[in-house]
């Protein structure tokens, strides 16, 4: 029992220090600003530039110093204060050679990021709440946390000077104060700091409009690319087809052995269109997934592969049509990776319920350096998955192996 | 022959009753689902069936499944699968009982209506007709390359034809080679795999695919 509160004592300590420490930096700058002024005379104009100086230092500062604080609060409770800072959007350079960044049109990539910083500095409300609470924090928490060194040096200075009154009275104090001085930091650490929840909200919002957009985009894109596969492909050869046809209807009498020769060349023509269209539908939903369902279209891959790919899977789920379509083709590209980029031999594909959803992992053998690139294609992959809530985690350290993990939540189940 | 058509498009099952018919076959019953087809198979018992994978009620596997059933129903009833798209996957089910008697085929293999009823002819047999892009991925599929690197390159081609059904005589009418050399060949390559000869084709022909089935499948 004693032990024990000797050790939340001293825990205690370090820790009011630690809240003194960080909440006090903001104003020992603006004392040292103070003592810069006086040191010059204190006259009516020479407050300009020291001030000037605090006032930047207490803006350089707020940012480090609430981060540490979330982090701290997060380590010390485990109540963890989400930052909430507002994020850049890419800067990307527009046809006309000008840099858009989310603001403005700028001419060099440079301008528009500075500007883009600017910006989002000073539109971001999360750097008014760090400002707000670097004000707020020395007077409240920053003095209740002083109480346990203050105590302290008051024993010291107490015992070492003829006052051992004040000595006693300083340490009882100290060790009376300090598990509890560096409490009062964390409720107001959350209040002052934890974006508000509409704040939350709109984050959630800003993701999903982002996923609409991407999937609205691939799908137009998806959509035009079918609908080039049947204009080039099937109906092109359709056209042939019925020329060929007719053509050969017409040679029939004055030159039979020309029209079987067309005719020959029409069913070769019936049967390359067969094949295109049948690449068409492959892409668009594999055979096999319709009939069949994921885990059988997934072996059926598996067999496929030149991969010596093996698959385990314990259920015989059916999910959600957009939901296999969007695994299953996540399965063929990883496999397709595993060929292409890993140089793999061997594939392990496994297929399991964990209670909330479906998690697919496929391993392979390969060289590994696998890595979610922004544009590449398992971050496609990623942003597939979102749109379910789905999630990508990929492990592939240099020299392999790559293992990468699929889980999507299913209502379905 | 005594045939059964399970077909559920008009379309196709009229050009394939005629098909069938131009060549002096008689087609005894006609499916359109595949509960119509199991009963159908076991009713006539026909010398051969020709069924579609997809068919009402649910659009899905329902052919291959009715085939499946009728089968084990009675083993080795020859059926011979058509498809719109040919999957190793249904290949090797077609084939794991090794009762012969079985064929899978693209659709568009009726464009060849000589060859098309000479396939159905050897599954009526007792013989396998697949289809050849089957065979392909079959015999290049992860295991089963490593372990067919020791055939040359011609043994691996014959292999190929053998397993999609054709006999010593037809392969060697595909390469151009009299049958005597293809016979060498297949003795040769037998030996290789382990497999032993047996003078009967067809049984010949489901020993590769059981042993690429057994080597290679998950």
């Amino acid at each position: 029992m004693m032990r024990q509160w000797g050790a939340s004592a001293c825990v205690g300590f370090v820790r009011a220090c630690v809240v003194v420490g960080l909440s006090m930096l903001v104003p020992a700058v603006w004392a040292l600003a103070v003592a810069l002024w006086m040191w010059w005379g204190g006259g009516a104009w020479t407050w300009i530039a020291p001030f000037l100086w605090a006032g930047i230092g207490t803006f350089a500062l707020s940012r480090p110093v609430c981060r540490t604080t979330r982090s701290l609060v997060a380590t010390w409770t485990g109540v963890v204060i989400p930052a909430g800072y507002l994020r850049a959007a890419p800067v990307t350079r527009m046809s006309t050679g000008y840099w858009w960044n989310g603001f403005s049109y700028e001419r060099t990539r440079h301008d528009a990021l500075m500007d883009q910083r600017m910006r989002i500095w000073w539109r971001d409300p999360a750097v008014w709440r760090d400002l707000r609470f670097t004000a707020i924090a020395p007077l409240t928490a920053g003095v209740v946390a002083a109480v346990p060194p203050a105590g302290l040096v008051a024993a010291v200075l107490g015992f070492g000077t003829s006052w051992p009154l004040a000595g006693v009275l300083g340490l009882v104090v100290a060790v009376a104060a300090a598990p509890y001085a560096w409490r009062p930091a964390v409720p107001l650490a959350v209040r002052l700091l934890r974006p508000p929840p509409a704040a939350a909200l709109a984050e959630r919002v800003a993701e999903l409009t982002s996923q609409r957009a991407d999937t609205t985009l691939a799908q137009a894109a998806e959509i035009r690319r079918i609908e080039r596969d049947l204009h080039d492909g099937a109906q092109a050869r359709l056209v042939a087809l019925g020329l060929s046809l007719a053509t050969a209807e017409k040679l029939m009498r004055s030159d039979p052995d020309r029209a079987v020769a067309l005719l020959r060349e029409a069913r070769a023509g019936a049967a390359t269109s067969l094949n295109e269209l049948r690449e068409l539908v492959r892409g668009i939903t594999p055979p096999v997934l319709n009939e069949r369902g994921l885990v059988d279209a997934v072996r059926a891959l598996a067999l496929d592969s030149p991969l010596e790919a093996t698959v385990d899977a314990d259920v015989r789920l059916r999910l959600d049509p957009p939901i296999e379509s969007a695994v299953y083709f996540g399965v063929a590209e990883l496999m397709t990776n595993a060929v292409k980029h890993a140089h793999a031999t061997r594939a392990r594909i496994s297929i399991a319920e964990d209670g909330t959803g479906i998690v697919v992992d496929v391993e392979d053998d390969g060289r590994g350096g696998a890595g979610v690139r922004p544009g590449g294609g398992l971050d496609g992959l990623r942003r597939r998955l979102a749109v379910f809530d789905g999630t990508l985690e990929v492990t592939s350290p240099a020299g392999g192996p790559t293992r990468v993990r699929m889980a999507v939540p299913c209502a379905s189940l | 022959m005594r045939i059964v058509v399970a077909e559920d498009l008009y379309l196709l099952r009229d050009g394939l009753v005629r098909l069938v018919e131009a060549y002096g076959h008689e087609v005894v019953a006609t499916a359109t689902t595949g509960p119509e087809t199991v009963e159908a198979l076991l009713k006539w018992r026909p010398d051969v069936a020709v069924v579609d994978v997809r068919m009402p009620p649910a659009q899905s596997d329902e052919g291959l499944r009715a085939a499946l059933a009728a089968r084990r129903e009675v083993p080795g009833l020859p059926v011979l699968i058509l498809s719109q798209h040919v999957e190793q996957l249904y290949a090797r089910e077609l084939l794991a009982d090794g009762a012969g008697g079985v064929g899978y085929l693209l659709k568009e293999s009726v464009f060849d209506a000589d060859q098309f009823i000479d396939a159905l002819e050897r599954v009526a047999g007792g013989g396998t007709a697949m289809d050849p892009a089957v065979i392909a991925k079959l015999l290049s599929s992860g295991s089963s390359t490593r372990r067919l690197g020791q055939l040359t390159e011609r043994e691996h081609s014959v292999l190929g034809l053998m397993a999609e059904g054709l006999s010593n005589q037809a392969i060697g009418r595909r390469l151009f080679l009299s049958e005597s050399a293809i016979s060498k060949y297949t003795t040769s390559l037998f030996g290789k795999l382990g497999i032993t000869d047996d003078d009967d084709s067809n049984r010949r022909v489901l020993a590769v695919l059981t042993y690429l089935n057994a080597s290679s499948g998950p």
